[in-house]
């Protein structure tokens, strides 16, 4: 089944469940099916790229096969206007993602983040396995700011952008956080790492509030805007963890992923932390993890199995579609009111 | 990639394929009668071979045998124009993928049936390159067969706009965007040397866009530029075959090619090329996309006369470079010196190990001996430390740190992450060679996945004789080989592997061949060392003399703190060589900074240089990337 973003919203209007209607923000996935035994150019009848939630809870594709895209961008001011970080490079969309300019040249490859100044979305932000781009104008011209990135080391997994304060970025590389405040024109490591960090969020109550994950150094927590950060000592660290998730609906609720961790969760911002894996599969692969802004329902995409949702914060799991998928971003967009 | 090889075969062999007489046929006599015009006869009768199997193979109540091999076999045949069109426009109106894989064929698709096809067929084409997003890849080689498939596709429809193709990107702005690429591409390999070096399979990656390049760039700087880079990559093949069969270390190659050296797609160029080896079965599964357009290149003599000829034994040294890597190293595409020597009767090669030259794929050194059939045969002995690690595959690939080890097998790589795994590189193995005497030293850390070294042995190897003195002494074909451990060691059955059938992957198991099979000389111990030295038989009056004479070379070795060999070679060298430090001969430290891009009887060309000498006898042909110009020459007596 394809979907157009377009036709979701106007069968949204017409038709969908009450439950669904209330909600304020449509839910795409970059995701890809039966991924885990594919290679490069691999035959198939897969349809990896954008998932879009439709009125019914179930997922349809959008557009292109777009095997290996990581996440999206999309333009608050217009939501059909989406960017999107892909094996090929930095992509644009002016229909939601149906169809696609690539933006970026053979010079950009494999960009693991992308964002949008939260002030002035003109400018967007890619991180690069080499390092960091940004443009000025929409994605027409792109530019690398590396200014206080090492040499070597650049490697960039996440980025996030300050929602409060324009040209505040921070990156998530393989040395440790960087953090620029002038629109990456340089940038300042805040905190060092040995292994990549993979996942860096801001509280949706607190924006001084920070949260980061990584590959060897644990949960890692900065109380003060980013500038400095220290260990989550409950949260083990013994594995890589991939990706956070506060819960926007109620305040001191985070979510950690990882491989072999699953979820863990606290409910007392951050102080203690459970394990939350009864109802998931086995192995409890966890590649992301989000908080729905709508209801709270928090989401554990195990990996080539399922998306998962939880109503109760992790103590139970219902496995919900996109079955063999692995989704390796959650993207919750504002609807236009 | 084994894999991926297997992928493309599926897609495009026909399921019953006619005979194939030259893969199955007897060993062919290399050519004798060396004039230009008999070899070009001979070459273009190879191509016909291709041609008409695959056209031949087409039954017509099953579709499945009729894919884009056998499509531009008819086209370039130009026979049944109306049926191929009806079959593109069938097989178009369906989901494609493939990405880069799917980008090439239909490159030739386009361009030989540029007056073959009906408009129906050609819109079907073309409309693909708008509705279907090919992906550009992580590798090389992916790059090469996509921008050299954007580049022509632009070409041959050269005003059209950004909303007609699947990237959004105007003809113009895409026909730039490739070519500067393959420009970058071309530029580092005639530098700094090229990355995915010597592929067993690869070579078609390269090799067949280049020649698309060479027949149908109409920018005449590309296509001057694909027929050097053709060029470069044939003799690089022609300076590193024995019998046709490509030798020594492999920046990537697969479980089965590195010990049956000859089945590989590096064999179909061979046989096309200079007809000394059986081409693999099914050509390789991609000669054909070579075949269809043979005739536009013109091997030059230099090259084949490289190839034909053994007489005297030769050593050559190359500079190449590793894949690109992304994080976990402080160079992004570290240097490789690689080194490989050949006979007559065996071939001794390697690179200086110690480093990942692909993370999945790399062999490093063997000695390899000529066969009178290399079909089904194991010939080649080395050693290795079987490494796997998630953090090494992260160097090379943009991805979180624990699927990747577990998805390999299923992704056609069985053997990484194994512990008796006979494929790889590992960061604890450095390596020296001097002419036929290879060096291997290992200092494995505590902790590591696989604390061994594993040595192959061939089913093939004759006499295998275990010594007192500590060296095993074994022949393979005309060749005596030496090997040392210097470790204690145990002999095991190497376990094959057999493909299961599965809808979602790959599965294998395991095959124990029993006496039949390969063995593997295990040695279970963190600091450890293979000594190797090959020499051929007739050097000897006869096996035992061979014998004595090794264990009269002087070999001093320690294994702590860190191995470290003194040997006196077969050649009266004096090797000395410890783990972690510069190696020297008779007294002399190996000066890597002198190492060139091209050093030899044969391929010549200074680091930087942008321009390869090609040389046999008094026959020379320049390269010259800095003027685009090829030079031939016949040196003066």
């Amino acid at each position: 089944m394809t979907f157009h973003p377009g036709r979701i919203i106007l069968s949204l209007l017409a038709a969908c469940p009450i439950a669904v209607c209330a909600a304020s923000h449509d839910l795409y996935l970059a995701a890809s099916i039966n991924a885990s035994s594919r290679v490069m150019g691999a035959r198939g009848e897969a349809l990896d790229g954008i998932y879009a939630r439709g009125p019914d809870n179930t997922y349809g594709h959008v557009g292109h096969h777009l095997p290996l895209l990581i996440t999206l961008a999309f333009d608050p001011r217009d939501s059909t206007r989406v960017y999107g970080a892909g094996l090929s490079g930095v992509m644009r969309s002016a229909d939601g993602g149906v169809t696609w300019r690539l933006v970026t040249g053979w010079q950009e490859t494999e960009p693991k983040a992308l964002a949008l100044d939260a002030v002035n979305p003109d400018t967007v932000y890619a991180g690069l396995p080499d390092g960091f781009i940004v443009s000025d104008d929409c994605g027409e011209t792109w530019e690398r700011r590396e200014a206080g990135l090492p040499e070597r080391g650049k490697y960039t997994q996440t980025l996030q952008v300050d929602r409060t304060r324009a040209g505040r970025v921070f990156a998530g590389c393989e040395t440790g956080i960087y953090l620029t405040e002038d629109g990456a024109r340089s940038w300042g490591r805040v905190f060092e790492t040995v292994d990549t960090v993979n996942d860096i969020q801001q509280s949706p109550h607190d924006p001084a509030h920070w949260i980061a994950v990584s590959q060897s150094a644990g949960a890692l927590e900065s109380r003060d805007s980013g500038l400095t950060w220290a260990r989550l000592p409950q949260v083990p660290s013994e594995k890589a963890l991939y990706s956070v998730a506060f819960d926007p609906k109620q305040r001191g609720r985070t979510a950690i992923a990882g491989w072999t961790l699953g979820i863990i969760t606290s409910e007392d911002d951050g102080r203690t932390w459970t394990e939350r894996n009864i109802g998931l599969p086995p192995l409890h692969r966890v590649w992301r993890t989000a908080v729905d802004p709508d209801d709270g329902r928090l989401y554990a995409a195990v990996y080539d199995n399922a998306l998962y949702a939880s109503s109760d914060f992790g103590r139970t799991w219902k496995a919900i579609g996109m079955e063999a998928s692995v989704i390796r971003n959650f993207i919750f967009v504002p609807r236009a009111r | 990639m084994t894999n991926r090889i297997l992928l493309f075969l599926a897609a495009i062999l026909p399921l019953a394929a006619a005979a194939q007489p030259a893969s199955t046929s007897p060993m062919p006599e290399p050519p004798a009668d060396m004039r230009p015009d008999t070899l070009r006869r001979a070459y273009l009768a190879r191509m016909h071979e291709v041609l008409r199997w695959y056209s031949d193979s087409i039954k017509p109540d099953d579709p499945a045998t009729f894919g884009t091999g056998a499509i531009v076999a008819k086209l370039a045949l130009r026979e049944d124009a109306g049926v191929v069109s009806a079959r593109v426009v069938e097989i178009m109106s369906g989901q494609q993928s493939g990405d880069m894989f799917w980008m090439f064929p239909w490159t030739a698709v386009s361009y030989l049936g540029r007056d073959q096809l009906t408009p129906e067929a050609k819109a079907a084409i073309r409309s693909a390159w708008r509705t279907y997003f090919p992906q550009r890849g992580d590798t090389e080689n992916h790059w090469v067969m996509y921008y050299a498939s954007l580049f022509l596709m632009a070409e041959l429809h050269p005003e059209d706009a950004a909303d007609s193709w699947f990237n959004g990107k105007s003809s113009a702005e895409n026909r730039a965007e490739a070519k500067e690429f393959l420009l970058h591409w071309m530029d580092l390999g005639t530098t700094i040397g090229q990355g995915e070096f010597n592929p067993t399979h690869y070579i078609g990656e390269y090799a067949i866009p280049m020649l698309y390049l060479a027949t149908w760039a109409q920018d005449p700087e590309m296509r001057q530029r694909g027929h050097m880079k053709l060029d470069w990559l044939m003799a690089d093949l022609a300076a590193n075959t024995l019998d046709g069969v490509l030798r020594g270390p492999n920046a990537r190659t697969d479980d089965t090619s590195v010990v049956q050296r000859w089945l590989a797609l590096s064999s179909y160029f061979s046989w096309q090329m200079f007809g000394n080896t059986p081409p693999p079965p099914g050509y390789g599964g991609w000669g054909i996309f070579f075949a269809v357009v043979a005739d536009n290149y013109v091997l030059p003599e230099v090259i084949h006369r490289i190839a034909a000829d053994r007489d005297e034994p030769f050593l050559q040294r190359d500079l190449k470079r590793t894949r690109r890597r992304w994080r976990y190293s402080d160079e992004l595409m570290p240097l490789v010196y690689k080194t490989n020597y050949l006979t007559r009767d065996y071939a001794v090669g390697s690179t200086q190990g110690g480093m990942i030259t692909d993370p999945i794929q790399a062999h490093v050194w063997d000695v390899t001996w000529s066969v009178p059939d290399p079909r089904g045969v194991h010939n080649t002995i080395y050693s290795l430390h079987p490494l796997s690690s998630g953090k090494v595959m992260q160097m090379y690939f943009t991805e979180l740190p624990d699927h990747m080890i577990e998805a390999l097998a299923s992704q056609g790589k069985p053997s990484y992450g194994v512990p008796d795994t006979i494929l790889g590189s590992s960061p604890y193995e450095q390596v020296f060679q001097d002419l036929d005497a290879v060096i291997a030293l290992y200092n494995i850390p505590e902790g590591a996945d696989f604390p061994r070294v594993n040595g192959f042995f061939s089913k093939d190897l004759a006499e295998v004789t275990i010594d007192d003195s500590g060296w095993i002494f074994a022949r393979g074909g005309e060749a005596f080989l030496a090997y040392r451990p210097l470790a204690p060691y145990e002999w095991q059955p190497r376990l094959g592997y057999r493909q299961l059938s599965s809808k979602s992957g790959y599965k294998w198991d395991r095959v124990n061949l029993g006496e039949k099979g390969d063995k593997l000389l295990v040695s279970p111990h963190l600091k450890n060392g293979t000594i190797v030295q090959a020499a051929s038989a007739d050097e000897f009056a006869d096996f035992a003399a061979f014998q004595s004479a090794i264990r009269a070379l002087p070999l001093e070795f320690s294994l702590e703190p860190v191995p470290s060999v003194k040997f006196t070679t077969l050649r009266g060298k004096s090797v000395a060589f410890t783990y972690g430090e510069t190696p020297a001969v008779d007294g002399v430290a190996v000066d890597y900074n002198k190492w060139k891009l091209f050093e030899g009887p044969h391929l010549n060309a200074e680091r930087g240089s942008r321009n390869l000498t090609i040389t046999h006898g008094r026959l020379e042909r320049v390269l010259d990337f800095n003027t685009l110009t090829i030079t031939d020459r016949v040196l003066p007596e």
